[in-house]
C-alpha cells in the first residue's frame, strides 16, 4: 500500500490551508519549518498520487440505444420503429453510431479523444428492479450480500488510516456506493447550508462532538460519528464553494460537478467523488424521446463543462469521471413510445488522460436474450477494475471486487 | 480574555459542584434487555411516564409533559387503544382542505411535457382548452403559458396540501391517523412532480388518512384503482397486445411482496392482468376493450384474471404479509428485527385478516416495544423531527417561517416529493454529515426566524423567471428579455436549445405561468413560531440554571445529552442570565432560552427518538 496520506493530521490541515487560502496568508501564519514540510507534501501529492475519480451515476436506468445510437445496424430500427432516431437526426461519430442529437458536449469530448465508451456492460442473471440492480452496481457484488459500497471500499484500501475527507458524495443522502468500513463519506447537497450557523456567544456551548466507544445505543454513536465528521468538513467545503467562481457554462441542469470543481480548485483531499443525476431521471417508460434528450443535453454538457472546467483550473490531468447507469433498457420499444427495464449498457469516461474511442464488444441487436435484453459483453467491474488499477494505481483489484477482472488499458500515462 | 476564560472555569466548576446528582441520568428508562424480540403485553405494573412518552413518540409525534402525563394514568391497554382506534379522541374539529379554485375546464388529460402540448396545439389548433392565435407571432403562447400555469400552480396548491396535513399532525387528537398516512405515503410513493394534479394527491393522502389503519388489502385495491398511483406507474398506459410492466413490478416488488418472490414471467403476466386500467380525471375507469381477459399464469395459479385477482393472490404469499409487518415495525420500533420476530409479526397481520390496528396494538403493547433495544434508537425524519418539535413547543399552528416544505426537503423528506417509488429510506439514511448541521440550523430557523425571508409561495425561486420578469418589466421584447447571460467557452446545448422555435417562448411561458400561478392560488400564512419559554419555565416554579437546563432536556430530548454538553448548556445559560437564579433573571429569560434550546436542537441526541 503506498501513494497513501502519510502525513500527521496537524500537517495535514496546514496543507489544506494552504490550498484554501493561498501560500502567502498561511506562509505567514505557519512556522517556517512546518510550512516548508506542508509544500514538500503538498507537490509530493500532487505529483505521485493526486489522482481524483468522479463517479457520476444516470439513475432510472438510462436507455444507452438512444443514446449511442447504433444507426448504422437495421436492427435498431426494426426494433424501435417509432422512437428510433433516425440516422440524419444523430451526431455521427463513425459509419455505425451516433450521439442523440443533444450530446454535442459528448460527440465534442469523443472527437477531441478524451472520451471512452465501453460497451456491453453489466452482469450475469441482470435484476431488472431498479432498486436491486442499482445495489449491485454499487457494491459490485452482484446477486449477493454486500453491506460496503465499491467506492468506500476503495476509499478503504486507498487509505486505510480514513483521513477525513477523503471521500464526498454530493446527494441530499447517502449513496450505497461509498458506505465504508471506516471512512465517513462527507455528504452535503447545498455547499452554502454546509455549516452550523450559530450566534457569536453559542459558539463556546456547542456540543464538541467527542465519540464515545462506551455507548451502547448504535443510533446514538452513529450521530456523534456523523458530527465528528460534519466538523472537520464543512468549513472547507463552504469556503471552496464561496470562492469558486467559473465562467465555464455548465448549462441548464450543471448536476453537482461545479461543486466538485469547486472542491478540486480549493485542494480538497478528496481522492474519491461520488455524484448522481438524481430521483430515477432516467425512467423513460412513457413518450421518452423529448425527455430522454433533454436528460442526455444536460448530463452531456455537465460533463463537457467539468472538463473544461478542470482545464481551466489546471486539474484536467489528475482527474476522471466515469459514468454509469444501473441498467439499459429493453431492445424493443414498448406500446407507450418509451422503453422498459433492460440489461447491458454503456459505460463512458471522460477526462484528459483517457485514451479516447471505444472499448468492449458491441452486443448483437440480433440476438437478444430471452426477455429481448441486450446480452452483455463486459462484466461492469471490469471498468470498476479500470478505474481501481489503471487509474488509481492499485496493484491488486481482486479484494476490492471480489474476483478477478481484467483492467482495460483506457489511459495516456500509467 | 485570560481572565474572561479563568472565570468561566471557575463558573463551570461552581455549577458542576450545584448540580451534584442530574436528574436527566435516568430519565430514560426502558425496560429490561430480555424483553428483546418479545411480543408478549406489557403488564399494567410496568407502565409509567418514560413508557407513555416513548409509546406517544412513535406511535404520534412526541407531546408536552401534560399530554404524556395523561397517557401515563390510563393502563397500557387503554393508552394503545386511544392511540390506535381513536377511543376517546374526537377529531371532527378539525377543517377539511380549503382549495384555491385553480382549475380550469380543457387541462384533462394534461400532457406529458411541454412538446406534447405545443405538438398537440399545432396539430389541432388547440391545447388545454386554449386555442391557437390565427395569426402573427408566437401564436401557441397563451397555450404555452397555460401549461405553465398548470404546472406551477399544482405544485403550490401541492404545498398547501402539505401544510393542511402537517397541521393535521400537529394539532390532531389522533396522531397515529396522520403517522400512520405518512408511513403509506413512503410506502405508497409518488411525487407531484410527476402526478402534476394537487387533487389527485389530495384523494390519495385522505384515502391514506381514512384506511391506513383498516384493511390491507383493500388498501392496496384502492391503491391500485387510484389515479395518482396510476398516473405515477404510468399504468393508465398500459393496453392489451403490449403490457408496461412498471405497475406490476413495483406492486410486487415495492407495495407487497419484496424482490425473490416472483419471477419476470410473473411480472409480464401480472401486467396482462392490469391491462386496461386508467382513470378519468379523479375517477378510475376500465378500458375493457384494451383488458386483456385472457387466461394468465401467476405465481403458480392458471385463470382469466384481473388486477384485483392478482393482487387477491399476491395477499395469499406468506411473503406479503412478513414484508407489509415488518416494514410497519422498522417504521414505528427500530430497523434491524430479526427473521423470526418478522415471520410472527407477520403471521399477526395475517391471523387478522390483513387488518392493520391488530399488528399496531400488539407491537405497542409488547416488551419488544419497551425493550432497551428500541427505546431512544430511532433516528427521526424530517417531517417527524419538525412536528415532534412543535408539538412539544405547544404550538397550535405550523409556522409559516421557515416554510415547511423547503426546511423539511432541505432535510431529505418533502411531502410529496419522495426520492424515488422505493419511498424514504429512513433510518440512517436520514442522517449525512451535511443533513445533521442543518437540522441544527432548522431549529435555529424556528427560534431566531429570518427577519428575510421572501415567502416561495409569491417569490420565483428559480432565477431565470425573476430574471425573464425583471426584462420584461424594463420594457424589452420577450426574445431580448428571455435571452441567457453571457457565459464564457461553448454554449451548453441545453441554452442554445431554449429559444429556437418561433412558435412560442418556453422561457417567457414559464414567467407567465408563475405570475398566473401565483394570482390564483391562495397564500400560505407566514405567521411565526409563537414561542414563549419564559412562561414554559416560570410555570415549572424552576430555581435555578442547572434545573431549567435539565428541565429542558427532559421536555425536548428522549435521549440526554453526554454530561460534558449538559454542563456547557448550564454554564451558557449562566453567563448569558449573568446569575444562576432565575427569580432574578425572570424579566429576560426568554433570548437565553432560546439559546439554550437551540443548543439542545444542536446535539446529535436530539434527532432520536
Amino acid at each position: 500500500m503506498k501513494n497513501h496520506f502519510s502525513f500527521s493530521a496537524a500537517s495535514r490541515r496546514d496543507l489544506l490551508r494552504l490550498g484554501l487560502y493561498g501560500v502567502g496568508v498561511s506562509a505567514a501564519a505557519l512556522p517556517m519549518p512546518l510550512f516548508a514540510q506542508a509544500a514538500a507534501q503538498l507537490a509530493g501529492q500532487a505529483k505521485s498520487s493526486g489522482k481524483i475519480l468522479v463517479v457520476l451515476e444516470l439513475s432510472g436506468g438510462n436507455d444507452g440505444l438512444n443514446t449511442l445510437v447504433p444507426y448504422g445496424d437495421d436492427a435498431y430500427y426494426h426494433h424501435r420503429p417509432n422512437i428510433g432516431i433516425p440516422r440524419k437526426e444523430v451526431r455521427p461519430i463513425d459509419d455505425h453510431f451516433g450521439f442523440s442529437r443533444g450530446m454535442a458536449g459528448f460527440e465534442r469530448l469523443y472527437k477531441s479523444g478524451k472520451l471512452a465508451i465501453v460497451h456491453g456492460c453489466g452482469y450475469e442473471n441482470p435484476s431488472f428492479s431498479h432498486f436491486t440492480s442499482m445495489a449491485y452496481w454499487h457494491t459490485a457484488a452482484p446477486n449477493s450480500g454486500e453491506q460496503y459500497g465499491w467506492v468506500g471500499r476503495l476509499a478503504d484500501a486507498m487509505a486505510p488510516e480514513a483521513p477525513p475527507n477523503f471521500l464526498v458524495n454530493i446527494d441530499t443522502r447517502q449513496s450505497l456506493a461509498v458506505r465504508s468500513r471506516r471512512h465517513v463519506p462527507v455528504v452535503f447537497d447545498d455547499p452554502n447550508k454546509f455549516s452550523q450557523e450559530v450566534f457569536y456567544d453559542e459558539r463556546e456551548a456547542l456540543p464538541s462532538a467527542n465519540v464515545n466507544s462506551q455507548i451502547a445505543n448504535p443510533s446514538r454513536r452513529f450521530l456523534l460519528d456523523t458530527a465528528q465528521s460534519a466538523k472537520q468538513a464543512s468549513a472547507l467545503v463552504r469556503e471552496a464553494w464561496s470562492k469558486y467562481h467559473s465562467p465555464v457554462d455548465y448549462g441548464v441542469a450543471g448536476l453537482d460537478l461545479p461543486k466538485v470543481a469547486a472542491l478540486i480548485d480549493a485542494g480538497m483531499p478528496t481522492r474519491l467523488y461520488y455524484t448522481a443525476y438524481r430521483n430515477n431521471a432516467f425512467d423513460t417508460h412513457v413518450f421518452q424521446n423529448d425527455t430522454h434528450r433533454r436528460l442526455l443535453t444536460y448530463a452531456s454538457d455537465a460533463v463537457a463543462a467539468f472538463l473544461q472546467d478542470l482545464e481551466r483550473i489546471g486539474r484536467a490531468d489528475d482527474v476522471v469521471v466515469m459514468v454509469f447507469s444501473e441498467f439499459g433498457r429493453r431492445v424493443p420499444e414498448n406500446v407507450n413510445l418509451g422503453t422498459d427495464h433492460g440489461a447491458a449498457n454503456l459505460m463512458f469516461v471522460a477526462g484528459k488522460q483517457v485514451k479516447g474511442g471505444q472499448y468492449g464488444t458491441i452486443p448483437s441487436l440480433s440476438k437478444l436474450d430471452a426477455g429481448d435484453n441486450l446480452v452483455f459483453t463486459t462484466d461492469f467491474r471490469r471498468v470498476y477494475a479500470t478505474m481501481i488499477a489503471g487509474w488509481l494505481g492499485l496493484k491488486d483489484t481482486r479484494p476490492l471486487l471480489n474476483g478477478d477482472f481484467q483492467p482495460f488499458d483506457m489511459f495516456q500515462r500509467a | 480574555m485570560l481572565r474572561r476564560v479563568e472565570a468561566l472555569g471557575v463558573l463551570i466548576a461552581a455549577v458542576a459542584a450545584i448540580a451534584v446528582q442530574s436528574p436527566v441520568a435516568n430519565a430514560q428508562t426502558a425496560g429490561p434487555a430480555a424483553w428483546q424480540s418479545d411480543l408478549k403485553p406489557i403488564a399494567p405494573a410496568d407502565w409509567n411516564y418514560d413508557f407513555a412518552a416513548h409509546l406517544l413518540e412513535r406511535a404520534g409525534f412526541g407531546g408536552t409533559p401534560d399530554e404524556i402525563q395523561a397517557l401515563a394514568k390510563m393502563t397500557p391497554a387503554q393508552a394503545v387503544a386511544r392511540l390506535v382506534r381513536f377511543e376517546g379522541a374526537d377529531a371532527s374539529h378539525l377543517p377539511p382542505f380549503d382549495h384555491s379554485g385553480i382549475r380550469d375546464p380543457g387541462l384533462e388529460p394534461f400532457p406529458a411535457s411541454r412538446p406534447a402540448v405545443t405538438d398537440q396545439a399545432k396539430q389541432t389548433g388547440e391545447a388545454l382548452g386554449i386555442q391557437v392565435k390565427p395569426e402573427g407571432s408566437r401564436r401557441l403562447q397563451p397555450v404555452v403559458n397555460e401549461f405553465f400555469y398548470w404546472l406551477r400552480a399544482s405544485a403550490l396548491e401541492t404545498n398547501r396540501v402539505c401544510y393542511w396535513w402537517a397541521n393535521r399532525m400537529l394539532t390532531s387528537p389522533q396522531p397515529l391517523r396522520e403517522k400512520m398516512a405518512l408511513f403509506w405515503h413512503g410506502h405508497f410513493a409518488v411525487n407531484e412532480a410527476k402526478v402534476r394534479d394537487y387533487r389527485k394527491l389530495l384523494d390519495q393522502l385522505e384515502l391514506f388518512q381514512n384506511q391506513g389503519t383498516g384493511n390491507f388489502r383493500d388498501l392496496m385495491v384502492a391503491v391500485a384503482q387510484d389515479p395518482a398511483m396510476l398516473t405515477f406507474l404510468d399504468a393508465g398506459v398500459n393496453v392489451k397486445g403490449a403490457a408496461n410492466e412498471n405497475f406490476a413490478r413495483e406492486i410486487m416488488e415495492m407495495f407487497t411482496m419484496g424482490v425473490g418472490h416472483y419471477t419476470e414471467k410473473d411480472i409480464r403476466e401480472a401486467a396482462r392482468a392490469f391491462t386496461g386500467w386508467n382513470y378519468v380525471d379523479l375517477k378510475f375507469v376500465v378500458n375493457q376493450d384494451q383488458h386483456d381477459d385472457d387466461e394468465k399464469t401467476f405465481l403458480g395459479k392458471t385463470g382469466r384474471f384481473d388486477g384485483v385477482n392478482l393482487i387477491d393472490i399476491i395477499l395469499q404469499q406468506p411473503a406479503t404479509a412478513d414484508f407489509i409487518a415488518g416494514k410497519i415495525y422498522r417504521y414505528f420500533v427500530r430497523e434491524d428485527l430479526s427473521p423470526e420476530l418478522q415471520k410472527q409479526l407477520g403471521s399477526v397481520l395475517r391471523d387478522h385478516d390483513y387488518q392493520i390496528a391488530p399488528l399496531l396494538e400488539t407491537i405497542f403493547l409488547s416488551r419488544d416495544f419497551y425493550s432497551p433495544a428500541s427505546v431512544g434508537t430511532e433516528i427521526k425524519g424530517p417531517v417527524e423531527l419538525a412536528v415532534s418539535t412543535f408539538r412539544k413547543l405547544g404550538l397550535e399552528n405550523v409556522p409559516g417561517v421557515p416554510d415547511f416544505n423547503l426546511a423539511t426537503g432541505a432535510l431529505g423528506q418533502r411531502l410529496f416529493a419522495p426520492p424515488t417509488v422505493a419511498g424514504w429510506a429512513g433510518g440512517k439514511s436520514w442522517i449525512t454529515p451535511g443533513l445533521l448541521l442543518e437540522r441544527a440550523n432548522f431549529g435555529r430557523d424556528i427560534l431566531f426566524p429570518d427577519i428575510n425571508f421572501l415567502p416561495p409561495d409569491r417569490f420565483a425561486a428559480d432565477p431565470e423567471i425573476r430574471h425573464v420578469a425583471d426584462r420584461i418589466r424594463q420594457g424589452m421584447d420577450i426574445s431580448a428579455a428571455t435571452k441567457p447571460d453571457g457565459k464564457s467557452g461553448d454554449l451548453a446545448e441545453s441554452n442554445m436549445a431554449a429559444d429556437r422555435d418561433e412558435d412560442f417562448n418556453t422561457r417567457y411561458g414559464s414567467f407567465r405561468g408563475w405570475q398566473m400561478a401565483i394570482e390564483r392560488v391562495k397564500p400560505i400564512p407566514r405567521a411565526t413560531a409563537q414561542i414563549n419559554l419564559s412562561r414554559m419555565v416560570l410555570d415549572q416554579h424552576l430555581k435555578d440554571t442547572t434545573q431549567v437546563v435539565d428541565y429542558m432536556i427532559h421536555r425536548f430530548m428522549r435521549v440526554p445529552p453526554g454530561e460534558e454538553a449538559r454542563q456547557k448548556m448550564i454554564a451558557f445559560l449562566t453567563k448569558e442570565l449573568g446569575t444562576t437564579d432565575i427569580s432574578v433573571a425572570q424579566t429576560y429569560l426568554e433570548d437565553p432560552l432560546r439559546l439554550v434550546l437551540h443548543l439542545i436542537m444542536s446535539q446529535p441526541e436530539y434527532q432520536l427518538g
